[in-house]
């Protein structure tokens, strides 16, 4: 073969070459285009979650006349003086279609005592100045700091009392909107309103009104000092229907409570109140970490029972007779108790570099703040269990090992107030002449992942 | 050494009948605190991809003067290095957008802190275009209408007949929220857009589509022709070059970030503070971006 047949044949090899290149070339690219429809989804669906396994020990023994550990993850089962849990198992699950500014958002709960759900929600931005939200379904009711502030990030293994007794399971169904803008001159603004059915979680109405909750909230940067004070004023206007005609209202100049028992006060609304206050301070502590003190008061109106100061919900107490009364053995427990409440709670956090934190908290709430607990128990004032005061403090140490794990150990001491020492031996409140025996440790370790 | 001798102190400490559950913790404690307490001058920097090449040079050229400190560099854009600094997982976060409210909400939730932010260089963004295409210039506003898909052929803009294909950025990266923010006026992308990984392939897909158009730092403009910017049909033409970029009149001019968790100190304090020294803004220029001064 000649030089130039063969540098013939080797330009044709070539050109064979790069039209097989080009061609390998197209199909990379039909691969990727389909790969990247996929990717595509990938990226709006958004899988998100955290588990919190624990072990807990209390100084006193489940079953005894009194809860414990009702406040730090539910009651104590009777002769367990110390558990393990899965006190959550959330696992979140979020569409987000950018172009329409929609998001669907469940959110489960596995824990050893099956399966839950915690959120489920539509949320549509406003598409001209996204600054506004529209919601509805199930998700946290806007009230104060501690109900939307996540478990995931919360230092301290469960709300405070106040927030577990006026909101239990934070969350609510109805509808609400946000308005939170991201750029502008209100970014340091917010505020959020929703009508709620004003009953539990994933529980069905079971009346004809609705309560409004809402929440005006302010951030204040101090960013060359990197301080921040963030606050805001939150209402709950609501009302819950009775299904008696016992109604007991506290009178402050008698102090003690009156019943009246007028037929027509069974299917009536009572009110069901309450106005907030909460602040947050930020600040950095130099070479050390970022603290936080939080701080919310709340005071208002509590339609509970005899034996609770949580809200009444009709749902959950037993049908009337066709008089209206309920049957005689269960009078005590289900009519329907006003009692004005305050509550509050105090916490300190400080970071030390990004693995450490320490935290300490006080909690105080008093579901009858007119009387006093020495005159709680005390013949004629027709005072309950639902009336006594706890307070509860605690302290603990997080150590995040990665971002995924943290573990957390926390013990609180709770101190209910003593009632009056004439109390008598069969009443409920027997036990609390003194402080019972329910203080709780809590070791608890949690994996989380992106959210 | 140190961990093995705290954990006999403290079961020497405690007589014996006293309860477990104290040892167990005050032992956790003293081994976390002591294996925290020597941890070596390594610094994490991650986030924007506009800026890995910068981050990468700073240092490099830091490394090299102080080879007691290790500064690991990776990219992954502004977003991921935001969620990365909030998760606790890197000590730096370059962007090339300031923080969102949500973003800064999330960090005090997690760190108590409101972060810090340090302006590290300037850049224009640059309009890049094939070289094939004739186009010169284009004022902001056709810009906004070629992105948002109100302008869909090139001759609508004094070029050929030909259809205009997008190439954007994904949306974690910092370029893009800016681009949207601040060209766009907030509005949305045409959904025609072809949204790419990084920079680096958007330039690559335009180099190769003769009626592409897309947009980045002004760093990674080779290989392919900068479109000149008006902001307005009035104002001059002018191209993301050091002095229209440094003197503000080039229309899309913005702030490259670094973000930290809290005020530097220490290691990190002597590494930010170099890359503000004139040593450090030297290697902005020689990378293609523009210092503070």
């Amino acid at each position: 073969m000649s030089q130039e047949e063969s540098a013939d044949t080797a330009a044709v090899s070539v050109n064979e070459q790069i039209e097989q290149l080009k061609l390998n070339d197209e199909s990379v690219n039909e691969i990727l285009l389909d790969m990247k429809s996929y990717i595509d989804l990938a990226r709006k669906l958004k899988f998100s979650g955290y588990m919190q396994t624990q072990f807990q020990a209390s100084d006193g023994i489940g079953g005894a006349p009194y809860p414990i550990g009702n406040f730090a993850g539910g009651n104590f089962p009777a002769n367990v003086g110390s558990r393990f849990q899965v006190r959550r198992g959330r696992l979140k699950v979020q569409y987000e279609n950018d172009l329409t500014f929609s998001q669907y958002v469940v959110q489960f709960d596995i824990t050893q005592n099956g399966l839950g759900i915690k959120d489920a929600y539509i949320n549509i931005k406003d598409p001209w100045v996204r600054a506004w939200n529209m919601r509805m379904g199930v998700f946290d009711r806007p009230f104060g700091f501690e109900v939307a502030y996540s478990s995931n990030f919360r230092e301290t293994p469960e709300r405070s009392r106040m927030s577990q007794t006026l909101f239990p399971g934070e969350r609510e169904l109805g509808a609400m909107i946000e308005f939170a803008p991201e750029v502008g001159d209100w970014t340091n603004y917010n505020l959020k309103l929703g009508v709620f059915n004003g009953v539990l979680p994933t529980a069905n109405e079971n009346d004809n009104s609705k309560d409004i909750i809402g929440r005006v909230g302010f951030i204040l940067p101090f960013e060359e000092e990197n301080i921040a004070f963030d606050g805001g004023v939150s209402i709950y206007q609501g009302s819950v229907r009775s299904n008696s005609k016992f109604i007991y209202s506290f009178n402050d100049a008698q102090s003690q409570f009156t019943v009246d028992s007028t037929v027509t006060n069974a299917g009536k609304q009572y009110d069901r109140q309450y106005i907030g206050i909460d602040a947050q301070l930020i600040y950095d502590m130099p070479s050390l970490g970022g603290a936080s003190l939080r701080c919310e008061y709340n005071f208002g109106t509590q339609p509970g029972t005899s034996s609770s100061n949580s809200f009444y919900n009709p749902s959950t107490i037993q049908t009337l007779d066709i008089a209206g009364n309920k049957t005689k053995s269960t009078i005590e427990t289900t009519n329907l108790y006003q009692r004005h409440f305050y509550g509050l709670y105090i916490s300190m956090l400080q970071n030390i570099g990004t693995k450490h934190q320490v935290v300490l908290r006080y909690d105080v709430l008093d579901p009858n703040s007119e009387i006093d607990g020495s005159e709680i128990g005390a013949a004629g004032k027709l005072t309950t269990l639902g009336d006594l005061k706890f307070s509860t403090i605690g302290a603990g140490y997080i150590y995040h090992l990665d971002d995924n794990v943290k573990f957390v150990f926390y013990y609180e001491k709770v101190e209910n107030e003593t009632v009056n020492g004439t109390v008598a031996a069969t009443s409920s409140l027997s036990q609390y002449t003194k402080d019972v025996n329910d203080n709780v440790f809590t070791f608890r370790m949690q994996y989380r992942f992106p959210w | 050494m140190y961990s093995g001798l705290s954990l006999r102190l403290v079961l020497l400490t405690y007589p014996k009948g006293e309860i477990k559950v104290k040892k167990i913790v005050a032992t956790v404690l003293l081994f976390t605190f002591s294996s925290s307490m020597f941890a070596a001058d390594v610094i994490t920097v991650k986030g924007s991809d506009t800026m890995v090449i910068l981050a990468q040079r700073w240092a490099e050229m830091y490394m090299k003067m102080n080879p007691n400190v290790t500064i690991q560099v990776t990219g992954g854009g502004s977003g991921t290095g935001i969620s990365a600094l909030i998760n606790g997982t890197t000590d730096i976060c370059n962007a090339s957008r300031p923080m969102k409210p949500t973003e800064k909400q999330k960090l005090k939730h997690r760190f108590s802190s409101l972060g810090v932010e340090i302006k590290t260089a300037k850049d224009g963004i640059a309009i890049y275009v094939n070289e094939k295409n004739p186009l010169k210039e284009l004022t902001v506003q056709q810009i906004k209408d070629i992105y948002t898909g109100k302008i869909t052929n090139w001759k609508e803009v004094g070029g050929i007949d030909s259809r205009i294909i997008l190439y954007s950025r994904e949306n974690n990266s910092g370029t893009y929220v800016y681009f949207k923010e601040n060209v766009l006026d907030d509005e949305d992308y045409s959904p025609s857009c072809q949204n790419m990984p990084g920079t680096a392939a958007l330039v690559n897909a335009i180099s190769k589509d003769p009626n592409g158009v897309g947009y980045g730092g002004a760093a990674y403009a080779k290989g392919i022709r900068e479109v000149a910017i008006k902001a307005d049909a009035n104002s001059p033409a002018l191209l993301p070059i050091a002095e229209n970029v440094k003197s503000g009149q080039y229309p899309i001019t913005r702030f490259l970030f670094m973000y930290v968790k809290s005020k530097p100190s220490g290691a990190m304090k002597e590494y930010i503070d170099w890359i503000l020294s004139e040593e450090g803004q030297n290697i902005v220029t020689k990378v293609g971006y523009f210092p503070l001064r």
